[in-house]
């Protein structure tokens, strides 16, 4: 015990000294809300200058109608907030000819106009009507579109049949909805997207950080193989406390970066954690969340790190350790791709089975614990099952690693590593 | 007592035999050679003592009783694949290693200052390992192996890759833990370098021991068997097979093994008709043409009685 004690220490303070650790412990935060927050941040942001569009209408009060909702919104969203209206410049035309549509339609192609939107009386009539632009994916501004049109156009209906402006604006208010989560017997209040997110982001952390430390194990593992200090070392240590001592070393680090995480989390000034407010904003993280991150995290990155152990023993460059850990990587990578569906169906059997199944359950299991905590039966066994597969994956990753680390040359095959394992 | 003995150890990976039936045993205090050709099983062997890998077959003795890891607090090990940590600093590293064999940080710290200072190293305790030069990195790796004062110290190949100025500096180290009463493990292929210091060997090849004893032992067992000759000019009677068996062109001297019942005069007689002699000496064979020798298959008897 002292001597893996003496390689974790060492190994621990390697690599915590280092400026790629540092660098690291500050970047990840940055990125993890940048790759959630960033896109809606630019999805929503405020376009500098208006959009020019053309509404050609049959008639000049359904044009002024539309123009007037486009420009001064009435009716919004309750889900979205005010910044996320586009802002147009809305041009009105009578001009239904073909000629007027194949001019608009040139000066779109240009690029002079942003789009324009026909609304005959064709189009009233079957409430279908066409918007022509280049920037046809931007679903913000289509939204916005149509949400204008059909309460331009409802008003009109309602004006028509003598109900006055103002009831006709509350008649077209949406209605909010909040939802709230029962939970163990509790309601939480779990507003829109945050609860997505959160998971989401927490996934993300643990998925990150079991991929880049499994993976510093095994470049460690390889490191010391191509050195030839793995002989010195075992004249006085056995491989299994050689192994021990590193992934558990190697782990502390990945702990501590956590730790770090979470307390530049608590201070809450970091512009990056500002940004992500309004999106975190009244949601509250079950208390369990902090209890069980850790233990995943740990239960996940054991598992993965004895693997990834186990293919540095047996490959001789980085190149080849490149290929060999594409196995090792893919059930973790699974789980980034589940864990959508882990998040909107928690209860699903095929989130249930991919929570108790070893090489996805420390994400998954966690993800589903983050959306709505699962029965405590399925929390424990999920973690039996994980501890078990662990102590497997120790024991034979061990002989892995134990004849591995001895052998330079040719890459093995897949029956010597089978031999590997049944050597004494 | 002995410090070391291997009874009928046994290594094999899948169908190939790198270790057979492998016996010797070293006495406390002792210089002990295990020699042999790259590939014969040497470093299985001394893998095999230290419990880096387990024998199929066979039992090893340390201190006098089955070996445990525990012994390997006592034990010094220099491996042939040097290899440090490069980016710690020396003497940090020195005191790791020395830590992993019990001792304490506060020892390991003296002794590692005094071990730099005795090899010239002292101006580096605190550069990283892989600044320094690759001669210097084999003498911090030699004295990780004896920082810890192990009784019983293992060199694999000790000497390759050392100028001839760092490797007698070494060799007056080994002489001086062998005075200390320290048993010495040489293994390694360069036979003359450990002719020298060992007091007693055993040569393997392919796995096997071929021969084991006491250095003088063995080399007086072979008599003064071979000549040693210089000479100017033609070389034929080198080729008389009905009177030498085998002959070893060293390039400024040839060493010859005469067949049995050869009168050494005969040959003088030989090589004078042709050649001028300049030297012709009746020497014990070294330890090289002893091996070659006996590697070639030779019945040991016929050999002893040339």
């Amino acid at each position: 015990m002292h001597n893996v004690w003496l390689i974790l220490q060492r190994e621990y303070l390697e690599r915590v000294r280092t400026k790629g650790f540092i660098i690291f412990t500050l970047l990840m935060p940055l990125f993890i809300v940048g790759i959630v927050v960033g896109p809606q941040k630019l999805m929503t942001r405020k376009t500098a200058g208006a959009h020019d569009i053309v509404v050609v209408a049959a008639t000049q009060s359904i044009a002024d109608a539309v123009k007037q909702e486009l420009e001064n919104p009435v009716v919004t969203d309750p889900d979205s907030d005010e910044k996320e209206v586009p802002n147009f410049a809305v041009h009105t035309s009578l001009d239904t000819s073909e000629q007027m549509q194949k001019e608009l339609f040139a000066r779109v192609n240009s690029g002079d106009l942003e789009g324009y939107l026909v609304l005959s009386e064709q189009a009233i009539a079957d409430r279908k009507f066409i918007y022509k632009t280049r920037a046809a994916s931007d679903f913000v501004q289509t939204v916005a579109l149509r949400t204008a049109v059909s309460s331009a156009l409802s008003r009109q209906k309602l004006a028509e049949r003598g109900i006055s402006a103002t009831d006709s604006d509350k008649l077209l208010q949406r209605f909010d909805m909040d939802t709230v989560r029962i939970d163990q017997g509790r309601e939480t209040k779990a507003g829109g997207i945050g609860t997505v997110i959160l998971p989401f982001l927490l996934m993300m952390m643990i998925y990150i950080t079991v991929l880049v430390y499994g993976v510093a194990v095994m470049r460690s593992v390889l490191e010391e193989k191509n050195s030839r200090v793995m002989e010195v070392m075992l004249s006085s240590v056995s491989a299994l406390e050689l192994m021990a001592g590193k992934i558990l070393g190697v782990g502390a680090v990945g702990l501590t970066q956590i730790l770090i995480w979470v307390g530049l989390g608590v201070v809450s000034s970091t512009p990056a954690v500002v940004a992500a407010k309004p999106y975190l904003a009244d949601l509250q993280i079950p208390t369990m969340v902090f209890v069980f991150f850790p233990i995943f995290f740990l239960l996940g990155y054991m598992l993965y790190s004895c693997m990834y152990a186990a293919v540095g023993a047996m490959v001789n460059s980085e190149e080849e350790a490149q290929q060999l850990q594409w196995p090792v990587m893919l059930p973790i990578i699974a789980c980034s791709a589940f864990a959508m569906e882990a998040i909107r169906h928690p209860n699903s059997p095929l989130a249930f089975w991919l929570s108790q199944f070893p090489l996805t359950s420390p994400i998954l299991m966690f993800v589903r614990i983050a959306v709505q905590q699962p029965p405590m039966w399925q929390i424990l066994l999920s973690i039996t099952i994980l501890i078990a597969t662990i102590y497997g994956a120790v024991v034979l990753c061990c002989r892995i690693y134990r004849v591995g680390i001895l052998i330079y040359g040719k890459r093995p095959t897949l029956p010597e590593i089978l031999r590997w394992i049944k050597y004494a | 007592m002995n410090t070391l003995e291997l009874r009928a150890v046994s290594k094999s990976y899948n169908e190939f035999k790198a270790v057979q039936n492998l016996s010797f045993s070293i006495p406390q205090g002792a210089v002990f050679g295990l020699l042999g050709p790259n590939g014969a099983g040497k470093t299985t062997s001394l893998r095999m003592m230290i419990g880096i890998t387990i024998p199929d077959t066979g039992e090893v003795q340390m201190f006098g009783e089955p070996f445990r890891r525990k012994h390997l607090l006592r034990i010094g090990y220099l491996p042939e694949e040097r290899g440090l940590y490069k980016r710690m600093k020396v003497q940090q590293l020195l005191i790791f290693l020395a830590q992993l064999k019990g001792v304490s940080p506060e020892d390991a710290t003296k002794r590692s200052t005094w071990w730099l200072e005795r090899l010239d190293l002292a101006k580096w305790a605190n550069a990283k390992v892989e600044e320094l030069s690759k001669g210097m990195q084999q003498k911090i790796q030699f004295i990780a192996a004896v920082l810890h004062q192990p009784e019983f110290v293992i060199m694999d190949e000790p000497f390759s890759g050392l100028d001839p100025a760092n490797a007698n500096e070494l060799k007056d180290v080994l002489v001086e833990l062998k005075n200390a009463g320290k048993t010495i493990l040489f293994s390694t292929h360069r036979m003359d370098q450990v002719e020298r210091l060992c007091d007693s060997i055993c040569l393997v090849n392919h796995g096997v021991a071929v021969l084991d004893g006491d250095l003088k032992a063995i080399k007086a067992s072979y008599g003064k068997s071979a000549i040693q000759l210089e000479y100017e000019g033609a070389a034929a009677f080198l080729e008389r097979k009905d009177l030498i068996e085998s002959f070893n062109d060293y390039g400024n001297y040839v060493e010859l093994r005469l067949r049995p019942g050869t009168d050494s005069q005969d040959i003088l007689r030989l090589a004078s008709q042709n050649a001028r002699v300049t030297r012709f000496e009746l020497a014990e064979p070294s330890l090289e043409s002893i091996f070659i020798a006996v590697s070639r298959g030779k019945d040991l008897q016929e050999v002893k009685h040339a």
